[in-house]
């Protein structure tokens, strides 16, 4: 799954663990850019947020260096944060279910209040807000993606079966208008991260996800990281500020991802990302910058995952928003950029949209489903031969 | 700072029931049902539902029964029979979880938790001290310091528990809060009515709805001299939890008071339920039902047997000190 189930506290607590992050201009109204996090998985009817935790969305400005091909991003020093908290409810609504209020602070510092599951949401001047139970927009073929990485060979079907089928989850969607809120940013292209941070005056990171399948695959146990065979980074890397790595870990990060993107490389027998003379991997710099990167001048692609990635690495301007939507197939792009480079045909899991489709229009992720797949909650193994023993002991994979 | 225990409760039920649906619609996993039994225990022991223990133990026997080759189904069954105070056969379970291949650093944690239920301190402390050199996260943090209450060094215990309070990083209540009412467990066993107060009081400040803590916290009020406060407190929970206890601590400061009508009613209410909770489960509520007869109940040899009965299944100080109480000499 992308970040779901990731780390020991979103284990314990589902209400802090993010599931997926993502960034796209409106598709039915240009001018705004929609951010959304998704938190606790495999949500039920009823779930609330932590009034213990701030879930935020930070903003940053990127620029692409000059000079041709670059291996990763030059990040601003500006944040236009986005900050939601929520309250202990208080009152119920006629049906008995707690009523949940919660405020979101804007990156001009207004802020707005809304109740959850309002499918109206809240507006300010320049946002409109919306939090609450949704379906999870997630969509792959989770038992073939685990296959392919932990036997290293591609082993997906031409029908493939969405592992998050049936899943809801809580969401939380701000769509901000571009002019008021990013306006005073010199440039287009901004970095979005997700992070859950404890409330209060010293916040604390709990998670934080950027990119798709980043901690949970990239980042896992393959028995090929030299440096550290038995560790597992998550917790260390949900610790980080996606801006700036501490340098404590970063060479344990660093070995991780050379190790684990040389293996994915060569899963369809080519190599298409030579290693650099000291074992560098090209694409190592860039998920080390674990975030998304969207240009809010270009209008709405649905599938434009990665893209500004690939021009960066290419040295070529990028010609789409980047960025994530709800209905981007960002495991498929993910796993062909890392595997074929582009060199080939594109891979495909076979899962090609969620079991419905997300919507153009706010609050843009689908009504939640009404009877939901409510799975037990344990850690995703880190070591991907261990996720595959996991789903092989439910049923879900060949042995 | 955790999430308010409104939220964290809303969302254990929300999780309970979409779980409970799937078992019955779907086909969870081995691990998805055991989770399942340890929610439902968990929601039991936090709102005070003996229903909630029954359920998750009749649920973790039927996992056994289905899957019978997975360690983790012994395991669950093994901490639900711990639970209700059948300590052999969740040495047993756990004995066949081991031999199924369960992983040895949790299956030492289950029986370190029947030793220390046992009075068998130093096997518990052994192994507890082994997972505080091997790793001092909060829960081993906790556990030792747990041991170190049951054995009487309330100092150790105390400086372990601070130890795992400084080491939480999470935002879950359930841990602190089950902490926070362990702390004020010791002191009233120390006879510290003060410091167990202020531990109860934090412990149902930060989950509102913790019955036990609230239980005690009543008991500990009505000691400290505020009659008024304890019933108050008590009322709602004798009312509406399936645990006796309640009950009878309720009948035990009404009496006291004057109250004698309603007393007899909540002692009549206490005794029923202690009936039928002894013809179920007699080893899990013979200290309980003994504490009954003992004081509200007004049946000293019965309350004699109950402890005598309690005794021979555990030699802990409390035990034995539940026999001295009701007129016995225990051994030791």
């Amino acid at each position: 799954m992308s970040d779901h189930n990731n780390s020991p506290r979103g284990v314990a607590e589902p209400a802090i663990d993010i599931a997926d992050n993502y960034v796209f201009p409106s598709p039915s109204r240009p001018g705004q850019l929609v951010l959304v996090m998704t938190v606790f998985p495999n949500a039920a009817p009823g779930v609330l947020f932590s009034d213990a935790a701030s879930y935020r969305f930070r903003v940053r400005p990127v620029t692409i260096p000059a000079g041709g091909p670059g291996s990763r991003f030059e990040v601003g020093a500006d944040e236009y944060d986005i900050t939601c908290t929520f309250a202990a409810p208080v009152t119920t609504d006629d049906g008995g279910n707690s009523v949940q209020e919660g405020t979101c602070r804007l990156p001009n510092g207004a802020t707005v209040s809304f109740r959850l599951n309002d499918e109206r949401g809240a507006e300010a001047p320049g946002a409109r807000v919306f939090a609450g139970l949704r379906m999870d927009p997630l969509f792959n073929d989770s038992t073939g993606y685990v296959e392919t990485l932990a036997t290293r060979r591609l082993s997906f079907q031409a029908n493939g079966t969405n592992g998050a089928d049936g899943w809801d989850v809580l969401g939380i969607v701000v769509e901000l208008d571009v002019a008021t809120m990013l306006g005073r940013a010199p440039e287009t292209l901004f970095a979005v991260a997700a992070e859950v941070v404890t409330a209060g005056k010293f916040p604390v990171r709990l998670e934080r996800f950027g990119r798709a399948f980043v901690k949970g695959q990239l980042l896992g146990e393959y028995g090929v990281d030299t440096v550290n065979r038995d560790l597992d980074l998550r917790e260390l890397w949900n610790q980080e500020d996606p801006f700036e790595l501490a340098p404590n870990y970063l060479g344990a990060y660093r070995a991780r991802l050379n190790a684990n993107l040389a293996v994915m490389d060569g899963i369809d027998g080519k190599t298409d990302w030579p290693l650099q003379p000291d074992g560098t991997h090209p694409l190592t710099e860039l998920y080390l910058g674990d975030y998304q990167v969207v240009d809010v001048a270009k209008p709405y692609a649905e599938d434009s995952y990665l893209e500004i990635e690939q021009a960066l690495l290419q040295g070529r301007p990028h010609a789409t928003c980047g960025g994530r939507s709800l209905n981007d197939d960002a495991g498929d792009t993910n796993l062909t950029f890392i595997i074929t480079g582009g060199n080939g045909p594109p891979i495909s899991d076979g899962v090609e949209q969620a079991t419905v489709r997300a919507s153009d229009g706010f609050p843009y992720l689908a009504p939640p489903n009404p009877d939901p797949v409510v799975a037990g909650r344990a850690l995703a193994p880190s070591k991907v031969a261990d996720q595959l023993a996991f789903l092989q002991a439910a049923g879900l994979a060949s042995r | 700072m955790t999430t308010a225990g409104v939220i964290a409760v809303a969302n254990l039920e929300a999780r309970i029931d979409g779980q409970l649906s799937r078992a019955i619609e779907g086909q969870p996993t081995v691990r998805e049902r055991a989770e399942l039994v340890e929610l439902i225990a968990m929601r039991g022991h936090v709102l005070g539902r003996i229903a909630d223990a029954e359920r998750a133990a009749a649920l973790a026997d039927a996992l056994v029964g289905q899957e019978p080759s997975d360690a983790r189904s012994f395991v669950a069954r093994a901490r639900m029979r711990g639970a209700l105070h059948q300590f052999a056969p969740a040495l047993a379970d756990l004995d066949t979880a081991a031999a199924l291949e369960g992983d040895r650093v949790d299956l030492d944690a289950e029986r370190a938790a029947i030793y220390q239920a046992l009075g068998r301190y130093d096997e518990a402390l052994a192994i507890r001290r082994r997972a505080v050199d091997r790793r001092a996260d909060f829960d081993a943090l906790a556990a030792l310091a747990g041991v170190y209450g049951e054995r009487g060094e309330i100092d150790e215990a105390e400086r372990w528990f601070e130890a795992a309070t400084h080491r939480y990083r999470g935002t879950s209540p359930f841990p602190l809060a089950i902490l926070e009412f362990q702390r004020g467990q010791l002191w009233m066993e120390h006879d510290d009515l003060r410091h167990a107060h202020a531990w109860c009081d934090a412990a149902v400040r930060r989950l509102p709805a913790y019955v036990p803590a609230n239980g005690h916290l009543a008991e500990l009020d009505a000691a400290l001299g505020n009659t008024a406060a304890a019933i108050a407190r008590l009322r709602p929970l004798a009312l509406t939890s399936d645990d006796p206890d309640y009950a009878t601590q309720l009948a035990r400061i009404l009496g006291n008071t004057g109250r004698t009508e309603e007393a007899q009613t909540w002692r009549g209410r206490a005794e029923a339920r202690y009936d039928e909770l002894l013809a179920r489960h007699h080893d899990a509520y013979a200290d309980h039902a003994a504490e009954f007869w003992l004081t509200i109940g007004d049946d000293p040899q019965r309350a004699l047997r109950l402890a005598r009965q309690n005794l021979s299944l555990r030699q802990t100080p409390r035990a034995r000190m539940l026999v001295r109480r009701s007129g016995g000499h225990p051994p030791g």
